[in-house]
């Protein structure tokens, strides 16, 4: 990749701020998608830059300018900030707000979501990996991604939307196409296809609602007492489908594929796999390492910043990874310290918007860490594997990660 | 030694949980953190600090012991 220096950008842009970056691009030959975020830093590249792709937006390499954004809603809004910019595209409750408006939902799912509501879910959880494993454990070989990390957070999706396991095929048929189809007329038939689905699904919770998010979300009432807009629902209900699928499916892909290559970590896990804390401290190093999402933002006004000027509608992507080996905030960034004392990172973002979902997908991680180790204690990469199944964008990721044991 | 929380800017984020659960909890509503006493016993200090150290919202403080917590949205 090479950086080019020019001015084919907004004329508030400064020419030496735009550089030629295209996160959705990872060139063959690239081992995964975070190295051209990486490169973009060996390379030089100023810690707030300017790209014209993907319909021009900004980028914070810092983690103090990444944090900015998330904590500051003021300037850097949620609502609209799709990269490149979609419209029209569904006001997702609660992410998709600010605050205030954005407590309203959140409230309403906050509670499904505490580690004491995710510690009550280890049982369920646990079968459901253990199952999952024993089916292939035997067989020497398995596609990471196929196998295991698509399926297991959507079985956790079916489970907690009381919806049964059968219909697993036709939900991780909905979900791979989502997350994987770049075809315009696909995705558009898909998004519709999930909305059916949803609206389905939350009028029988309407009529008999269980003890599910989607009847907690349906029977929710505003401070007047009235149900809330059906739009909103329907729309609550894409953004758990959407946030908490394809990001936990490739945070395994990343977590996996570095404990194939790494057995002093594969030693550290089993080691600890009894172990609350040391496991939960090297996890939060995997998180660290393993950040997947580049997450956006919309400047709401014009106004400067770090002596930058930034307009109205500007669009900011932050990159979690690039942030998590900030040397102003890590010790020895670039290392991988399972036993890292002081781990601030924003895999999970912070400020209003942290992931509501960050103690279920640990716990989905972790479970499934020690569900597989203790069945499966070595494991490597697939020398077969080719490097084709690499995908950059807002979710980084692999279509297919093929391991042996 | 106490910890005095921020719950304005607490998020929910659990570190302090999982680093000192023996101190920290996080409640059932929002996931904020309750800190049942906020004197630390001396032999959890150091896990205590670490926990502090670890908040990423930077919303837990050490505070001297008998030092008021300010303003209302503090609790301690």
């Amino acid at each position: 990749m090479t950086l080019l220096w020019q001015p084919s950008s907004p004329d508030h842009v400064p020419a030496e701020l735009v550089v030629d970056f295209d996160f959705y691009n990872v060139p063959p030959g690239v081992s995964d998608a975070t190295q051209i975020w990486h490169d973009l830093l060996r390379k030089g590249a100023p810690p707030i830059f300017y790209t014209p792709h993907n319909g021009g937006h900004w980028v914070f390499l810092r983690y103090a300018d990444i944090a900015e954004a998330y904590r500051n809603h003021e300037r850097f809004s949620t609502r609209g900030a799709q990269v490149p910019p979609l419209e029209p595209f569904p006001v997702l409750q609660p992410n998709g707000v600010d605050p205030p408006e954005h407590d309203v939902f959140r409230k309403i799912l906050a509670p499904m979501f505490t580690p004491l509501a995710v510690r009550r879910m280890t049982d369920g959880l646990q079968a459901r990996a253990a199952a999952m494993i024993e089916a292939f454990a035997d067989k020497g070989a398995c596609d990471f991604v196929r196998d295991y990390a698509a399926k297991f957070p959507t079985s956790t999706f079916l489970e907690l939307f009381g919806l049964p396991q059968e219909r697993l095929p036709e939900f991780l048929r909905l979900s791979d196409t989502f997350f994987r189809s770049n075809d315009a007329e696909v995705r558009a038939a898909n998004v519709q296809e999930i909305y059916a689905v949803l609206e389905e699904l939350f009028r029988s919770r309407q009529a008999h609602p269980g003890n599910d998010i989607a009847s907690t979300v349906v029977q929710a009432r505003d401070a007047q007492g009235e149900p809330f807009p059906w739009e909103d629902i329907i729309n609550c209900g894409f953004l758990l489908f959407v946030a908490g699928l394809g990001t936990v499916t490739n945070t395994m892909a990343y977590v996996w594929r570095y404990l194939a290559t790494t057995p002093e970590a594969r030693a550290y896990f089993r080691a600890n796999i009894d172990d609350q804390p040391a496991f939960l401290n090297g996890l939060e190093e995997l998180m660290r390492i393993n950040g997947v999402s580049n997450l956006y933002r919309r400047a709401t006004h014009d106004f400067e910043y770090k002596g930058i000027q930034f307009r109205r509608n500007d669009r900011v992507v932050l990159p979690n990874n690039v942030g998590n080996r900030d040397a102003a905030v890590f010790e020895n960034p670039q290392a991988i310290d399972l036993a890292r004392k002081i781990n601030n990172h924003v895999t999970f973002g912070v400020g209003p918007h942290r992931c509501i979902g960050s103690h279920l997908a640990k716990r989905e991680i972790m479970i499934s860490m020690q569900e597989w180790l203790k069945r499966i204690p070595e494991f490597a990469l697939d020398p077969e594997q080719t490097d084709g199944s690499v995908f950059g964008g807002p979710v980084m990721g692999f279509t297919s990660l093929r391991l042996t044991w | 030694m106490k910890v005095i929380a921020n719950l304005n800017v607490c998020q929910g984020h659990a570190r302090c949980e999982d680093i000192c659960p023996e101190f920290f909890a996080t409640d059932a509503i929002e996931g904020k953190v309750v800190i049942a006493n906020p004197e630390v016993p001396a032999q959890l200090e150091e896990k205590v600090r670490l926990a502090v150290r670890n908040c990423p919202e930077g919303a837990l403080r050490i505070a001297r012991s008998g030092q008021r917590s300010e303003g209302g949205s503090d609790a301690a």
